[in-house]
């Protein structure tokens, strides 16, 4: 159930070190920053250096965008303005399938899912789609769940 | 410390009322809390040369204070931090001291944090009309997952998965700190509530309640810190700083969520250094603080400083096990979830007066230390009081801690 969400009350201010990401998100792609010396992908992508050989010669990866619930929380008291009439909603943190490197470093990314806690459990599968705002520059990836996983787990009351 | 333990120590405590509003300034509120810190220890304003604050652009500065009190600092220096900041200042008087900067420093918070900048970032009367999305609030504004309750509630949600604990360890933190606060006449509530009212209260983010959440409150809080040798001269019995550790990070601190154990937090990095530096065992622990800010943060931070094992902290506190007069009493104020939060300060503040053995309770003689122990005439004084473990928590990949030691009991 897509989330409704008022932009208007909501403006991104891109920077020098996120602005290529936002750029990715209007072509519907879904990036994380990649060391171009080790090859660590890291996320969010406004951080300008690896963390693993502190490398500042940094390009991107472009994900296929699919990944696992790794945790979530549900949102029913708004706080950011533009979220006032989207309560209750999932946001999630997402474990990227395509991210996992040799040492067992994994990259997770988050986002909003739903309106619809029913739907969402930890463990299940995952994709990333594109949704546009009010402000043409900004194209906001969402998450959608889809299909069922193995061993998930749900919050109970 | 190791060489330095028990050579610092605190020697005045002072606050202002817990107030929801204060309709006061922060300057004037800090001018308040210094006061009655330095009453507390006996201390004149010319006896106070080093002033250190913690803010995050919502406070009045150690310059104001010093202006308003007529002070003459010989080091002053006001951080950008929240909560484990008190004892960072703590780490800082004892350094600054022991290399002769200062002499005796007084270290405060002062904050609107009800009526002025609340630290969800919503504005007083609610959510944020509108806002601009800048730094790191590119990557967790435009999902709507902003505030400390969202942030730690995805880390205390998959605690909840990986170790079978469920809300009801949460139910238990809330109700021995609101025990507390019924024996604590500052406190911002004082009616006792059980594990079911707990659980029946609104949700503000799942997996946290309302009463999971801290209490919003207007106040300031200072402590005063000196050398042993001129706390001996002091108005009460000194409180020894046995160790501790400050700000003490996690891996990847500005982004938890890629980390293998989203829940295994700071105090995991810095707990050995503690009671290493203070040559004690976690038996030795008579009572504890442990920063509210939610109830998962108290519940979290007890295994992470070795109190517990990985998991095992919703077991550990069954039964009421952290209430006064049982094994592990914590934050016997009331804490943040009660009393009112105050950033951190408060609860070094109760810990220092219940090492004196000195709580400011209902019982008459309670300035002179003569408490009745009786919970149904409003004591709160621990009966054993001798050394206390105070566990502070900034966010999921920052915390410090504070060992102290009294003389009293």
């Amino acid at each position: 159930m897509a989330v409704t969400i008022d932009y208007s009350k909501l403006r991104i201010l891109p920077d020098s070190d996120s602005r290529e990401w936002w750029e990715a998100t209007r072509q519907r792609k879904y990036l994380v920053r990649q060391c171009n010396r080790c090859g660590h992908k890291w996320f969010p992508p406004n951080i300008p250096a690896c963390r693993k050989c502190a490398s500042m010669d940094i390009g991107w990866f472009e994900t296929a965008g699919k990944g696992v619930i790794h945790s979530y929380v549900v949102v029913v008291q708004p706080i950011v303005g533009a979220f006032i009439g989207a309560v209750p909603y999932v946001v999630a943190v997402i474990e990227l399938d395509d991210c996992r490197e040799e040492d067992g470093t994994v990259t997770r990314v988050a986002g909003v899912m739903t309106n619809d806690e029913a739907e969402v459990a930890i463990g299940l599968p995952c994709s990333v789609v594109f949704e546009e705002t009010n402000d043409p520059k900004i194209v906001m990836p969402r998450w959608q769940i889809i299909g069922s996983g193995a061993n998930t787990w749900k919050f109970t009351e | 410390m190791g060489a330095l333990t028990d050579k610092y120590c605190i020697v005045g405590v002072g606050e202002t009322p817990q107030m929801r509003p204060s309709n006061r300034t922060t300057l004037s509120m800090a001018c308040e809390a210094i006061r009655n810190a330095m009453a507390d220890a006996g201390l004149e304003p010319s006896d106070i040369d080093g002033m250190t604050s913690y803010q995050v652009a919502d406070s009045t500065s150690s310059a104001h204070v010093a202006t308003a009190l007529g002070m003459r600092l010989n080091y002053c220096l006001d951080i950008f931090g929240g909560g484990s900041s008190t004892e960072a200042l703590v780490a800082h008087a004892i350094g600054l001291i022991e290399a002769g900067y200062a002499k005796t420093i007084v270290c405060f918070r002062s904050m609107n944090g009800r009526s002025g900048r609340r630290m969800g970032g919503q504005i007083p009367g609610g959510p944020i009309p509108a806002a601009n999305a800048e730094g790191d609030n590119q990557f967790n504004m435009g999902w709507g997952w902003t505030t400390p309750a969202q942030r730690f509630g995805m880390s205390a949600m998959r605690y909840l998965r990986d170790t079978g604990c469920t809300t009801k360890a949460f139910a238990e933190i809330a109700v021995a700190h609101r025990y507390h606060a019924t024996l604590n006449p500052k406190a911002i509530y004082r009616s006792p509530i059980t594990i079911e009212d707990h659980q029946r209260s609104r949700w503000v983010v799942k997996p946290f309640r309302l009463l999971d959440c801290c209490t919003e409150t207007d106040v300031s809080a200072a402590l005063i810190v000196t050398s042993r040798e001129r706390a001996y001269d002091l108005r009460h019995p000194p409180v020894f700083i046995m160790g501790g550790y400050a700000r003490t990070m996690t891996e990847s601190p500005q982004w938890n969520y890629s980390r293998p154990v989203i829940h295994r937090v700071a105090g995991n990095y810095g707990w050995k250094r503690a009671f290493g530096m203070a040559g004690i065992t976690h038996q030795e622990v008579d009572f504890v603080s442990c920063y509210d800010a939610f109830t998962f943060t108290t519940l979290i931070q007890l295994e992470a400083n070795g109190f517990c094992g990985p998991g095992e902290a919703g077991e550990f506190v069954k039964g009421g096990r952290l209430q006064i007069d049982h094994e592990l009493p914590s934050n016997l104020s009331g804490g943040h979830l009660s009393e009112g939060y105050t950033h951190g300060v408060q609860m070094v503040i109760e810990n220092v007066r219940q090492l004196r053995h000195r709580a400011d309770d209902a019982c008459p003689g309670a300035r002179e230390g003569k408490h009745s122990y009786d919970r149904s005439k409003g004591c709160r004084q621990v009966k054993k009081a001798r050394i206390c473990c105070g566990m502070a928590w900034g966010w999921e990949n920052m915390a410090s801690c504070l060992i102290l030691r009294g003389m009293a009991a």
